[in-house]
């Protein structure tokens, strides 16, 4: 950055000097061009060879260190990250624990986060974390996060990948070990049993009306894999990839109509009587 | 005209047109060079190469194909080198039976082509893809230079000009760059054989 | 300088007018082949294309200028996103550059009458206007390309996009890189061989090395594009495996091989640029360049080394790190043929004695955008910055500040420079200055937020964004500038216009600037000279002698060449008159081919493969019958 406003600052000035000569006599017409010539080497190759090398140096031989992808095997924790139009499918290995768009770590300890895609190229981003990694077909690109605070940390798909790119939110929240060992335990858990009426018959619609189709629910027959798993949906904050927040009227509004807020994407609209609607969105809602 | 201005005919150094062929050719060997960059890099990609299910390639037809296409810039020089020193008859001659042996091997490769299409196409996998489009690219060109040298004998029944006489210059460069290209693209396509 | 000619050196101008003088009228300008007429065929087709890419841009800053609008769909801000950026690189900026610029200026800065080529340079404006009617053709139908100006796969794949936007994309420009390769041939050839006797290639002027890098540039970049979009096709239409990981293809392949070819192209993007700049800056600091040679060799380094850095486009996807930590260093290396040039020019005005009209103040703008665009270039090569920056505003803002300062700028300055001499009159000078003002506040406001935007994590290509990531404060910044730039540019169009009707007439050489081309009359004849221009310097109109020996030259008739439609060929390197050629008249052959070759095109998007192949064969009978008359058929 230094260099940048030293390397601008020169250039100012030496227009601004120009600025102040305007108009005057008396320079012969092509003179001083020994020292000029002299100038332009000096301030043209010399001086930035030396800031170049020093920028070579310092950012692709010692930072890099940091951002480069971690080696196998270095961290505990390992994090499958495949990007979907227009979600995230997360699944923690060596566990049974998979969800979808929000990403819990625990604070402080290096993650790998293993990313691909099903389908067209995207980029998991966590900017306060670490750099980008692009997810692409037929590879596996490794990036390390590590959050050293407690806190909830977003990022947005970073390579063009259709209609709903701008609604594809990754959520990555960084949890005090106990707090992280408990969630993560409870991803890994199968769909809670429905513990009211209302809930019983949601369930009874997520099965038989097309939800199954595209969307899993451990420990029930829904096992649909287009859409993302929906085992602890409620537990999220947001909801279709942080296009909006996961409260009572959000998720209503959503299953009623996702083409109004995410136009282009997978899931249809399916109509069905009132009763079952509220059913529906009570069951969604149980689902911690 | 400008006396003392002008140099005494013929000139020494290379004409327009030869120099724009010169531009041309260079685009078409870089066009190839991406081609083959593709065929490298792709096998170098892929753990089996020609994939499991798709046949190996001849090495001794195609190899020696390139070979005679090669061996006819020697009637291609001849005839340039005939048009430099006036000779109408000889270089449209030469250019002649350099046309011949052309269209021979090109009516050859197409056959080839034909057959290599019943045993795999470049639907099944990338192999294929970059098989076709690299061999194809190349009997393209083939096939421009023996509508152009097919022009220039024809041109030629009328006499030598000088206009005619950078035609000459300039297709018989093409010819030399398309026999290098066709015997880096059989080299590139047999080696898949070793 | 007025002369009063003798009634020998009226009579020889008559002659010249009477062989070199084309057709008046529509038909005139439809088989023309003079450079001047088609480099302003250029001029008006890639202004309109300008401003379609202008309306596209604005359209995407209103939908920006808040979060959460709804002033297109997600579905339009894609076409338009992708539009625009094909639009500018494609059919604006670089045509406008080589085709109207390059190919109106460099004949007459090296003394020639026409180009080496003058059908083949009409037929690549037709195919150049033909492509782009075919591209816009794609956008009035709503199927405008939508993925990107890159184009990745998957997402350009039919599985993903069925409908036929991204093969408007792949065959508009297939289509219209044909111009461009025979523009760029032409280019060579014609300063390689068509300089004025006596102009050895060190006394040619700095603008004509940097259309020769940006020509060699484009011819050995070119067709890197023109693979992998065949490939793209061929895979789309017919079934082949190329870029799909189940068939043993590669969708890095597209990126490999696109960027190779769009890293040089957008050193071609600014290269001529800085011949502009080379060309206005010794006239308004009314000193020679410092440096000469350095800054003619640091113009051919940049295209050269620029061939070897495309992979820092790809610096996040995953490459080994061996092979990126290459690739950053080859990009700190092209940095320094940058600060040569830069350098030399500056101090080129510190140590002059500038006059700061409009055209110097545009490249004093294109100074300072061209240091911050490429101080954020550089950033590029320290590759966790890039690994955090790429994707996002950041890099937009980069690129803007370099295509619209670093190319934009000149060129317009140039279009102030060169008005006197390609219509006669003089533009308004206060006028320009306020629309230089303007169009510089514009560009800072616009660009300069991204780079905040950027940095905070807003991505590029996405239609909206949510209101609490506080982005919406900078875009509405940057939508404002925006609307300021355009005034500017308004403004710029409207002083041209203006002036052209109304302005003062100008004289041959109203700035006394140092290349041939303000030795003749403004507007210039057909001809371009009446006598081929004796060249001892790099700066022919500055050295009064030989100018005044021309003016002999017309009385005596030397260096005239008037038997014929005569302009002369000298050798490459030293300029010694080699031939003395006999040109063309116009012709209807190149707008017929052009027709040809849309109509081929258009059948492919079709999919009507053997009609194209018909028609492929109607456009070579056609080059056939074109070459059947010749110029000189006297026998050897």
């Amino acid at each position: 950055m230094i260099g940048c406003w030293i390397g601008f600052g020169v250039v100012c000035f030496l227009l601004l000097l120009g600025w102040l000569r305007r108009n005057r006599e008396g320079l012969p017409f092509g003179g001083g061009e020994r020292a000029g010539n002299a100038l332009v080497v000096i301030l043209g190759i010399a001086l930035p060879v030396a800031l170049l090398s020093g920028l070579f140096f310092w950012s692709d031989i010692v930072v890099i260190r940091s951002t480069a992808a971690p080696t196998r095997g270095s961290t505990r924790l390992t994090v499958r990250v495949i990007g979907h139009q227009w979600w995230w499918e997360a699944r923690y290995k060596s566990t049974k624990a998979v969800t979808a768009n929000e990403i819990h770590i625990p604070v402080r300890v290096p993650v790998d986060v293993v990313g691909t895609t099903d389908d067209v190229i995207h980029s998991f981003w966590i900017p306060q974390l670490n750099r980008k990694i692009d997810l692409i077909p037929g590879r596996q690109n490794h990036v390390l996060l590590q959050a050293n605070e407690p806190g909830i940390y977003e990022g947005e798909c970073a390579e063009f990948c259709g209609l709903q790119h701008a609604h594809m939110i990754a959520t990555v929240i960084a949890d005090p070990k106990p707090v992280f060992r408990r969630w993560l335990a409870n991803m890994a858990k199968p769909v809670r049993a429905p513990s009211k009426p209302s809930e019983e018959r949601g369930r009874g619609v997520f099965l038989e009306q097309g939800c199954a189709e595209c969307h899993r629910l451990r420990g029930t027959p829904a096992d649909g894999d287009v859409g993302p798993d929906l085992t602890h949906l409620a537990t999220r904050r947001k909801l279709a990839a942080g296009t909006v927040v996961n409260d009572y009227v959000h998720l209503a509004g959503w299953v009623a109509d996702p083409q109004h807020f995410k136009p282009g994407n997978r899931m249809p609209q399916v109509p069905m009587s009132g009763d079952d609607f509220n059913a529906l969105v009570d069951y969604l809602q149980s689902l911690k | 005209m400008t006396e003392a201005v002008v140099p005494a005919r013929p000139r020494a150094a290379s004409s327009n047109g030869w120099w724009g062929m010169v531009g041309f050719v260079a685009t078409e060997a870089t066009l190839f060079g991406v081609l083959i960059g593709t065929y490298l890099y792709l096998r170098v990609r892929a753990v089996h190469w020609p994939p499991p299910g798709t046949p190996e390639p001849k090495v001794v037809l195609p190899l020696v194909l390139a070979g005679i296409l090669a061996a006819t810039s020697i009637p291609i020089f001849l005839g340039s080198r005939a048009a430099t020193a006036g000779l109408a008859r000889r270089a449209q001659a030469f250019f002649l039976i350099a046309l011949v042996v052309q269209s021979a091997y090109f009516g050859i490769q197409v056959y080839e082509m034909a057959s290599d299409l019943d045993e795999f196409t470049p639907q099944q996998n990338s192999y294929g893809s970059i098989y076709y489009t690299l061999l194809g690219a190349d009997h393209a060109h083939v096939a421009v230079g023996i509508l152009m040298s097919a022009w220039l004998v024809l041109r030629l029944v009328s006499g030598l000009t000088r206009y005619r006489l950078a035609a000459v210059r300039a297709i018989a460069f093409y010819w030399y760059a398309v026999s290098v290209i066709a015997v880096v693209v059989a080299l590139c396509l047999t080696s898949a054989a070793l | 300088m007025t002369t009063v000619l003798t009634p020998r050196a009226e009579q020889r101008v008559e002659r010249l007018h009477e062989i070199w003088d084309e057709r008046p009228g529509v038909l005139g300008w439809l088989t023309t082949v003079d450079h001047k007429r088609i480099g302003l065929l250029y001029l008006f087709t890639t202004m309109a294309f300008f401003l379609a890419g202008g309306v596209e841009a604005l359209l995407m800053r209103t939908q920006l200028a808040q979060p959460n609008e709804h002033v297109v769909s997600p579905g339009t801000f894609n076409e338009l996103f992708t539009t625009h950026g094909v639009t500018m690189i494609f059919f604006a900026v670089i045509p406008m550059q080589i085709g109207a610029f390059g190919n109106y200026l460099v004949p007459l800065m090296i003394g020639a009458r026409d180009m080496a080529f003058p059908r083949l340079n009409a037929l690549s404006y037709w195919i150049f206007l033909a492509s782009g009617l075919f591209l816009y053709a794609g956008v009035f139908t709503g199927h405008a390309p939508n993925a990107g100006w890159f184009d990745y796969v998957p997402i350009a794949l039919r599985r993903y996009n069925p409908g036929p936007n991204v093969d408007f994309y792949a065959l508009a420009l297939i289509f219209t890189g044909i111009s461009t390769t025979i523009g760029a041939i032409n280019l060579v050839v014609t300063i390689f061989k068509n300089r004025a006797p006596g102009m050895s290639l060190n006394r040619m002027p700095l603008f004509c090395f940097a259309i020769l890098a940006t020509s060699f540039s484009l011819i050995f970049a070119l067709p890197s594009l023109t693979v992998d979009l065949v490939f793209l096709e061929l895979q789309r239409k017919a079934g082949f495996h190329f870029f799909d990981v189940g068939h043993g293809g590669d969708p890095l392949l597209w990126q490999h091989l696109f960027w190779i070819f769009a890293h040089p192209e957008v050193y071609i993007i600014v290269l001529p640029a800085f011949g502009i700049a080379t060309s206005i800056i010794p006239t308004f600091a009314r000193r020679k360049m410092l440096a000469f040679p350095l800054v003619a060799l640091a113009e051919l380094l940049v295209a050269f080394i620029g061939f070897g850095v495309w992979a820092h486009h790809m610096f996040a996807t995953g490459l080994p790190l061996i092979a990126i930590v290459f690739f950053a260093a080859a990009s700190m290396m092209v940095v320094i043929p940058s600060t040569i040039q830069v350098f030399a020019w500056t101090l080129t005005v510190t140590m002059g004695r500038p006059l700061f009209k409009a055209p110097l103040m545009f490249i004093g703008g294109f100074i300072v955008f061209f240091v911050l665009g490429g101080l954020s270039g550089i950033s590029f090569a320290a590759i966790p910055i890039d690994q955090a920056t790429t994707d996002t505003y950041y890099v937009v803002a980069h690129f803007h500040f370099i295509i619209f300062g670093a190319a934009v700028f000149p060129l317009l300055g140039g279009l102030f420079f060169w008005f006197p001499k390609v219509t006669g009159r003089l533009y308004n000078e206060p006028l320009a200055q306020a629309a230089f003002w303007l169009t510089f506040a514009g560009t800072a406001i616009t660009f300069f937020p991204m780079h905040i935007a950027g940095w905070l994590g807003m991505t590029r290509r996405i239609y909206t964004y949510p209101s609490h990531t506080g982005w919406g404060t900078y875009n509405l910044i940057e939508s404002v500038g925006g609307f300021i730039l355009a005034a500017g540019l308004v403004l710029v169009a409207f002083n041209l216009v203006w002036s052209r009707l109304h302005g003062p007439p100008s004289g041959r050489d109203p700035f006394f600037g140092g290349t041939l081309e303000w030795t003749t009359e403004s507007p210039p004849p057909h001809y371009n000279f009446a006598v081929i221009p004796r060249v001892s310097s790099p700066y022919p109109n500055w050295d009064v002698a030989d100018r005044e020996e021309d003016a002999q030259d017309l009385d005596r008739g030397t260096r005239v060449f008037d038997e014929g439609h005569e302009t002369p060929a000298t050798t490459v390197r030293d300029g010694y008159l080699d031939d003395v050629l006999e040109m063309p008249s116009e012709s209807g052959w190149p707008i017929v081919i052009a027709l040809c070759v849309t109509l081929l095109f258009v059948l492919v998007l079709l999919s009507h493969y053997v009609s194209a192949v018909a028609f492929a064969g109607i456009a070579a009978l056609a080059l056939a019958v074109w070459h059947w008359r010749e110029p000189e058929p006297e026998p050897l």
